[in-house]
């Protein structure tokens, strides 16, 4: 591939492309870091990953890698899958079940005399060094997405381009393997585009997180800012916030706004966006699940202004923790996610009226979109 | 059986044998071409493909000796600058029966590419160049049913007559193969040879199925 210019990022993407009635559109700047696109099926995260690949064409646009063009649209660009500086590993892994485990690392590598040794040290590096001459068939689900990151990194290409690689897998092996990832990631100074809808994979292997939904980007940064502070209700709910509000921007303070819920007044200390939205704005306000906190005393008495009398109306026990849904007036249904700790500390299973406390950090407050 | 021209045998093999490998040169890349287009061309090209299948033989060989006459643009050239005299030649046959088995070729090979998961075709994109993509991916993935549809296109080539016989006559010692030489043996009223003939393309057809369906096992495995 042609040398980088030093600043060039690593992939600077911006393109479209549609697929029947299907349409994406994706922009994106990436350094050497790792990227996951995290979005609900059929939002266009695989044909994301494959248009960077080279094995979709879009439509418009540009696609570039460390500063050289793979594809561009205006000036009839489109470099070839196998001489694209990126190694791409799909969904099912797509080992070669006519080749050896080894053979299939040897594939995609440049020829040089070294190469069996150094495919050999990468099936060690990824612990499956023992089945170099097995054949894929023989091996288990999670041995099989080893040989298939090996294969990757055997390109000795800058960027990975890994396509859910590990959504056939048991949660317990997945969890062993992300870890692996993570480590395989930093040892070996790559960029990654990670695709997944697992929100915990999402969060735990992103040094930014592209939120995709239809098509669309939605949301883009660091995983906190997502997952704290969605851009909008739809971001939101695909981040696990269980509890969205309609409600308008009454006041506002010098750190936080107050907003008006049905007649309830709270007041919120987080906002999508660099400016608080103005007053009379309808917005949307939302609260995890986790973070809404359980008081035993009358909401009077709660220091926080956000307090809410509220019955217990269900109660779903999941082991380690619980799933609580509370009724107030005015039709305000919370959702609180309790760990089993402290329900059993609290005594929840033996009160129903309880006192509901929303942090205003916690409180999220969004522009209202058109679906309330 | 003392009156049995064994030429004949010959004569079939080598029509055979040539229209197979013009089946395998020119189907392989048919039926990959056929695989891979839009589902619109791809069911195009493969009724363009099926049409000798549904053309009785004789009308594949009229068509044939038409346009390697001298009488068509093509024909002429192929005589006066290439030199090349296919009419009433082996050569000639073979290329009629290779016609006819064309078809039967490119449905069975086309079936194996198709059977190719397409994240493997797209991993081999990815990894290597479009040629050894198909050398080292493609072929050993589809090589059972590529096996298969040589054999049934081999199978269809030696007992191709009507084809054959229009395009390159019956001559004895250099165009007539077995099915045309058991037509002879009947119309002059050999029975016994006809018969012997007959029985000894039973024994080897026999000897071609095992082998296909052995190949085809390994197909529907693969």
């Amino acid at each position: 591939m042609t040398a980088a210019p030093a600043a060039a990022p690593l992939v600077s993407a911006d393109f479209r492309l549609a697929l029947g009635a299907f349409s994406l559109e994706f922009a994106l700047e990436m350094q050497q870091e790792t990227v996951v696109i995290f979005g609900p099926s059929g939002s266009g995260k695989s044909i994301t990953l494959r248009a960077i690949a080279g094995l979709l064409r879009p439509d418009t646009g540009r696609i570039d890698i460390q500063g050289a063009s793979m594809f561009d649209a205006a000036r009839g660009v489109d470099v070839a899958p196998h001489l694209r500086p990126a190694a791409w590993v799909p969904q099912d892994l797509g080992l070669f079940p006519h080749l050896s485990v080894m053979e299939n690392v040897l594939f995609g590598m440049p020829a040089a005399p070294d190469r069996e040794r150094r495919a050999r040290a990468l099936l060690a590096l990824t612990g499956v060094e023992a089945l170099a001459s097995r054949r894929p068939r023989t091996i288990s689900g999670g041995q099989a997405q080893r040989v298939a990151l090996a294969r990757a990194l055997a390109r000795e290409t800058p960027l990975l381009l890994l396509d859910e690689p590990f959504s056939a897998l048991d949660e317990a092996i997945r969890d062993g393997l992300r870890r692996e990832l993570r480590r395989l990631r930093r040892d070996l100074g790559r960029g990654a585009i990670f695709v997944t809808h697992d929100l915990r994979e999402a969060y735990l292997l992103a040094d930014r997180l592209v939120v995709l939904v239809d098509g669309r980007v939605r949301q883009s940064g660091p995983p906190d800012e997502p997952f704290l502070r969605p851009a909008d209700r739809e971001v939101a709910t695909l981040m696990g916030f269980r509890n969205v509000y309609r409600a308008e921007v009454v006041a506002h303070g010098p750190d936080s706004v107050e907003v008006d819920f049905g007649g309830r007044r709270w007041r919120a200390a987080s906002w999508a966006g660099e400016h608080a939205p103005p007053v009379g704005a309808a917005v949307d306000v939302g609260i995890r699940a986790e973070r809404v906190a359980l008081r035993r005393v009358p909401a009077s008495e709660v220091e926080s202004p956000n307090g809410v009398s509220a019955t217990l109306v269900e109660d779903d026990g999941y082991g380690l923790h619980h799933l609580l849904r509370f009724q107030a007036p005015g039709d305000l249904s919370v959702e609180v996610d309790l760990p089993a700790r402290p329900y059993s500390v609290l005594g929840v299973d033996a009160q129903r009226e309880w006192t509901l406390e929303l942090a205003p950090e916690d409180l999220h407050v969004m522009p209202a979109t058109r679906s309330a | 059986m003392a009156d049995i021209d064994w030429s004949v045998f010959r004569v079939s093999l080598q029509v055979a044998t040539l229209a197979t490998v013009a089946c395998v040169l020119l189907g392989t890349p048919i039926a990959w071409w056929i695989a891979r287009a839009r589902p619109v061309l791809g069911g195009m090209l493969s009724a363009l493909a099926l049409l000798p299948l549904v053309l009785p033989p004789v009308s594949v060989g009229y068509y044939l000796l038409y346009t390697l006459g001298r009488q068509s643009g093509v024909g002429r050239w192929l005589v006066d600058d290439a030199g090349l005299r296919l009419v009433f030649t082996w050569w000639g046959a073979g290329l009629a029966a290779a016609v006819v088995a064309l078809p039967l070729f490119v449905r069975t090979a086309q079936a194996g590419f198709e059977q190719i998961p397409p994240s493997l075709l797209d991993v081999g994109a990815t990894l290597a160049s479009p040629r050894r993509r198909f050398l080292r991916v493609v072929l050993p993935l589809a090589w059972p049913s590529l096996a298969a549809a040589t054999l049934i296109a081999f199978a269809r080539a030696i007992g191709e007559f009507g084809a054959t016989v229009v395009v390159a006559g019956s001559i004895p010692g250099q165009t007539r193969t077995v099915p045309a030489a058991i037509y002879e043996a009947v119309q002059a009223g050999r029975h016994g040879t006809a018969n012997a003939l007959a029985l000894l393309t039973l024994a080897g057809g026999l000897l071609v199925l095992v082998a296909l369906t052995a190949a085809l096992r390994r197909a529907r495995h693969a």
